[in-house]
């Protein structure tokens, strides 16, 4: 109700928290964002945290990237507290010392003055830092490209934590400086890195440092807000890897650097990440290149296909899977055309290789849609021309290329469609299989719900222009196989009025 | 954007990531058991959800002498037990192994207790970790490589996970068996750590049976493994000891030195991959040539007493390197190059502690950047190939076209008869030229991943499973009228065993190994769009000789068997025709199979 009334009100809302509160806060933001931000408020919210533990995995910071939230998120992290690292260790690992740890933050939460550290903490951090230290190497192996097999067998040996960060992270140097950081790859990095030990004298000092740092938030921001010395870490491909100051830009990015102990491996694989992004950029253009291609196959299935079936009386469904002539051959070629390029998108995302809003943008969105509804149902003619439903199964769980599930997914999610509604490009797969079961005209009693709800939806895409007139020819499988179905259904049915005419 | 190069230096990252796991040191922590309490013998160990087996490093069997450096075949040598590795490439020596080091490990694996505990360590963990110290590494890569080739291609739920860790263990076999193992995808599975001096893992570099010294080598180690603690009476005489190093290294110089990709006689070559440790720190590498230089660079560094004492600091090295995550480590040598891949080179080289060496650094630096991988990442090449496939399944489609066309021509002699006895044509020589295209395609696939060009789970992938399978389904029986057509059989033998080409067994691999997810057994309503079993033609010429033998043969033992054979393929053939698993070319009235059924229901009245 509060939250409403500030919506009504144009307020900006902030949620924030501390170590545990942290990660209810960003809970709380996204409900915001998901109740709200879409469509009744305009004002985005902000979200604080300090010291706040790991939320979320690799999915979770990608679908953040995909709706362009990740921005409203900032994470405050003190250099040394271990609780932001924590979650890069599996539970298991840490459970033993754990009680102890967080009985004394429970102490120390509610007097300031608390004692001593418990002695587990020296411990405790080892197996947080050596955990962390898997969790990075491994990532930095696959960040700078390594194509040593070993790499992936050993991975599946062990346990690795799957909680990733994301959103903009805010590194405190201890002595005032704050580091600005929004790649997520780098601030994995950057959380292993900057807490480990730069001499032997440190060995018996950091481990309590990383607890005592989880309540240092207050003086040290406040240090922090007066000084204003901001460094925001950009172009991280480029970042100075010798400690020495160098003159001008980099001597303060470098002073930065120093303070949180970032060693020369350290900036090598902060480069990685940088050369990573740069990478997904680049990709990025070059799909963007390939639009027109898109446009061009699909144009010339949409004017010249089209009106080459419409003078054949029967629907482009119908052309395709009878093969007859040199046109249908064609149209076969512009489909492996435009499979070998939607194909080659659909691999990239895969592999996290394209920016992550890359799914969000409207255009791209709409291309995919136009795509899935002119040239799935030819795959599907072509699936059961081939007759591979007896070969694999039927095409909607054995058959479906990813290439259509995910450009339908991108349109149900920019336009919050429930999971699955938007099937109007898939259709004749369902049609395929209904006739096949009700062939011999015995099997309709079973399959009875299936054909009331593909009639109802038929008649909801083809009013809504979303699939073509042209499939409720008379030639057509459709239209055909319905009149085959028994007299007292065919009389109630909704579509019974739309095949009429 | 195509980098064309690596832009970073991965050898030292991938050597931090193994340390920075407990599997290191746990192996090690076995092997030090294992040379301490069960010489001869071997231990098993559950940490967690690993399961370990450690072999020791006391292994002398009687008069047998390990050190002498010979190779034995594997095929014949090896029981059976290796077969898929009996393979290997036209031209190429046969996979070999240490003939003493092959026969230890036999006589472990046929002892009842081997076999019985390796199952019931199966049972309980899901990866198995195998490993030992010197020679018990070398039988540690035999097991590991015996587990490979025999667990099943798909065990469900999961395929259990083989790795082989080694310490300072002798090298297994020659170059083709590096080869038969990075074909099979296996390259990942071994780990050899070599410490900077040790100087086993380079013994069998050069030709040993000369070197009387050696038993007196062994015989300390031993001594040495087995109560480290104790003072020992017995030593090699300093003179030995540099004596041995100057002539492993000189032969191990040679080698090095020796421009060419890999040997082409008889010798012993890296297999997989190896982390090398020194004070400073460690690297990982997997470029067999990268490795040989690596070997004899640190190698040169050493002097007579630490060449002998290295073999045995594995513990010290292990866990300093095992505690390197904590600390920063920075480049202390002067400048750092500014760019990416040079600092990193510079960093490897100051982990191998061989920067500071003025008179191996440059070499060093040398044998780093070889191992670089040049050319595309492996995704992208993906991506590229991708991409030509839709460039190339026009050809596909024309074939596909013709293979319509035949079915429903006139002569009713279906897709195989008609290409087999085409007149020239136009359109034939077109599918001849689509066929030889794909051909050309699809062998560059296979010999990109055999060289680790591509994503190691490429083969797994359903979209290149499926596209192999349907070229295969396609295509295949286009190859054997072509073959048969030109009579090659009469030259080479018939096509199953003679003539069949490498990526057809290949991708019926791939299709074998697919994840199937419960089977809904169908029945078909129409018969196949392609013939399921793409040798199914070959085996009608075959029969069809047969057919001709039985005929002209009077003896009655080679009739009675020749008629078991003709009435194996007519049942076989039947069953697929039955359940409709043949597309309808197989049947049509002029087609090679139905003459041959018509001889067949000939012949046999006639017997009666």
């Amino acid at each position: 109700y509060q939250v409403q009334s500030a919506v009504t009100d144009r307020k900006q809302i902030v949620f924030t928290g501390h170590s545990l509160g942290g990660s209810i806060a960003i809970l709380a933001t996204l409900w915001f964002l998901e109740k709200f931000f879409k469509s009744d408020s305009k004002i985005p919210p902000l979200c604080l945290t300090f010291g706040c533990p790991l939320t979320g995995n690799r999915i979770f910071s990608h679908a953040l990237g995909r709706e362009n939230w990740a921005s409203y998120f900032i994470h405050f992290v003190m250099r040394y507290d271990i609780v932001p690292r924590l979650l890069l260790a599996p539970i298991p690992s840490i459970e033993q010392e754990f009680e102890s740890i967080l009985q004394f933050f429970a102490a120390k939460s509610t007097n300031e003055s608390a004692g001593g550290v418990p002695e587990e903490a020296s411990d405790f951090h080892m197996i947080v830092m050596r955990n962390a230290a898997s969790v990075a190497t491994h990532a930095a192996c696959n960040l700078m490209g390594s194509t040593n097999m070993l790499l992936e067998t050993v991975t599946s040996f062990i346990a690795l934590s799957p909680y990733k960060p994301f959103g903009t992270y805010i590194f405190c140097t201890g002595n005032g400086k704050l580091v600005v950081l929004r790649n997520p790859d780098a601030v994995l990095q950057l959380l292993f890195y900057s807490s480990q030990l730069g001499s032997e004298r440190e060995v018996a000092e950091i481990p309590c440092l990383s607890l005592h740092q989880h309540f240092g938030y207050e003086s040290e921001l406040q240090e922090s807000l007066e000084m204003q010395d901001v460094v925001d870490l950009k172009q991280l491909e480029t970042l100075p890897l010798s400690a020495e100051v160098t003159g001008g830009d980099s001597a303060t990015i470098n002073s930065a650097l120093n303070d949180l102990g970032l060693s020369t491996r350290a900036r090598l694989c902060l480069r990685a990440a940088g050369v990573l992004e740069k990478r997904k950029q680049g990709n990025k253009r070059n799909i963007d290149a390939k639009e027109k291609d898109i446009h061009n196959a699909m144009n010339e299935l949409e004017t010249s296909y089209r009106a080459y079936c419409k003078l054949r009386k029967v629907g482009c469904y119908d052309a395709f899977k009878l093969q007859k002539n040199r046109q249908d051959f064609d149209a076969n070629l512009k489909r492996l055309t435009l499979t070998g390029i939607w194909d080659e998108i659909i691999d990239m995302l895969k592999r996290y290789e394209l920016p992550d809003d890359f799914e969000g943008q409207r255009a791209w969105v709409e291309l995919g849609t136009r795509y899935r509804r002119l040239v799935e149902p030819l795959d599907i003619a072509n699936y059961y021309r081939h007759l591979k439903n007896e070969d694999t199964g039927p095409y909607a769980t054995k058959g479906r290329p990813k290439r259509f599930r995910y450009t339908q997914r991108w349109r149900e999610h920019a336009e919050k469609m429930p999971a699955e509604s938007s099937g109007e490009s898939h259709f004749w797969a369902e049609v395929e299989e209904l006739q096949a079961k009700t062939g011999n005209g015995e099997g309709f009693e079973e399959v009875k719900e299936r054909v009331l709800k593909l009639e109802r939806n038929i008649q909801k895409w083809v009013n809504g222009g979303e699939v073509e007139k042209d499939v409720l020819l008379e030639e057509s499988t459709l239209v055909k196989w319905w009149k085959t179905l028994p007299q007292h259904h065919k009389l109630e049915s909704c579509i019974s009025g739309l095949i009429k005419n | 954007m195509d980098a064309e190069a690596s832009p970073f230096e991965t050898s030292e990252m991938l050597a931090a990531f193994l340390a920075s796991t407990p599997l290191l040191s746990d192996s090690w922590r076995l092997c030090d058991v294992a040379n301490a309490t069960t010489p001869r013998g071997f231990v098993m160990s559950v940490v967690g959800d690993v399961g370990y087996v450690a072999f020791s490093g006391i292994q002398m069997a009687g008069s047998l002498d390990p050190g002498c450096g010979n190779l034995v075949p594997l095929e014949s040598a090896g029981n059976g037990l290796f077969l898929p590795l009996h393979r290997h490439n036209e031209g190429e020596e046969p996979v070999m192994v240490h003939a003493e080091m092959l026969h230890l490990y036999l006589s472990l694996h046929i002892s009842s207790t081997f076999q019985i505990q390796m199952l019931a360590l199966m049972e309980q963990s899901k990866s198995i970790i195998i490993t030992g110290h010197g020679i018990g590494g070398a039988i540690a890569s035999l097991c590991a490589l015996w587990l490979l080739c025999n667990l099943p291609a798909v065990s469900s739920p999961s395929p259990t996970q083989v790795l082989c860790i080694t310490f300072g263990s002798p090298l297994l076999g020659n170059a083709s068996l590096s080869r038969a193992v990075l074909r099979e995808r296996w390259g990942g599975n071994f780990c050899h750590v070599v410490s900077k001096h040790d100087i086993m893992p380079r013994l069998l570099f050069a030709p040993l049976p000369s070197f009387s010294h050696l038993h007196g080598l062994l015989h300390y180690w031993h001594l040495s493994m087995a109560s480290p603690s104790d003072n020992l009476v017995f030593q090699l005489r300093n003179e030995d000891k540099a004596e041995l190093l100057r002539f492993v290294l000189l032969h191990l110089q040679v080698l090095a030195l020796d421009e060419q990709e890999a040997p082409t006689s008889t010798s012993f070559w890296p297999l997989g991959s190896y982390l090398f440790c020194s004070q400073e720190g460690a690297m990982c590498i997997d470029n067999a040539v990268s490795v040989v230089k690596m070997m004899h660079l640190m190698l040169m560094t050493g002097s007579p007493s630490s060449c002998i004492e290295d073999h045995l600091m594995y513990g010290d090295y292990v866990g300093n390197v095992c505690v390197q995550f904590l600390k920063q480590r920075s480049f202390m040598q002067g400048d750092l190059p500014e760019s990416s891949y040079e600092a990193g080179v510079a960093l490897a080289l100051q982990s191998s502690g061989m920067d500071i060496q003025e008179s191996v650094a440059g070499a060093a630096e040398d044998c780093l950047k070889m191992a670089r991988r040049m050319g595309r990442t492996p995704n992208l090449n993906s991506a590229k190939l991708a991409i030509r496939l839709s460039e190339i399944n026009p050809y596909r489609a024309q074939i596909e076209w013709y293979k319509a066309s035949c079915d429903e021509s006139d002569d009713q002699m279906g897709y195989y008869d008609c290409f087999k006895q085409r007149e020239t044509s136009r359109r034939d020589s077109t599918v001849d030229l689509n066929r030889y295209k794909l051909a050309s395609f699809w062998n560059r696939v296979i010999d990109m991943l055999e060289k680790n060009e591509l994503p190691h789970d490429f083969h797994r992938r359903a979209k290149w499973v499926n596209t192999s399978q349907f070229y295969k389904l396609l295509v295949e029986p286009l190859e054997i009228a072509e073959y048969y057509r030109n009579g090659m059989h009469r030259v080479n033998g018939h096509y199953l065993s003679h003539g069949r080409e490498r990526r057809f067994e290949i991708f019926d691999r791939w299709w074998r190994e697919r994840r199937v997810s419960e089977e809904e057994n169908n029945q078909r309503s129409k018969f196949a769009s392609l013939t399921q079993d793409s040798c199914f033609w070959a085996r009608v010429e075959e029969a069809k000789e047969w057919l001709d033998e039985a005929r002209q043969e009077s003896d009655r033992k080679v009739l009675a068997l020749l008629w078991e054979k003709i009435n194996g393929f007519e049942r076989y053939a039947r069953k697929l025709v039955e359940s409709k698993e043949v597309s309808k070319d197989v049947v049509a009235r002029n087609s090679s199979y139905s003459k041959w059924v018509k001889e067949y229901s000939a012949l046999k009245s006639q017997m009666m």
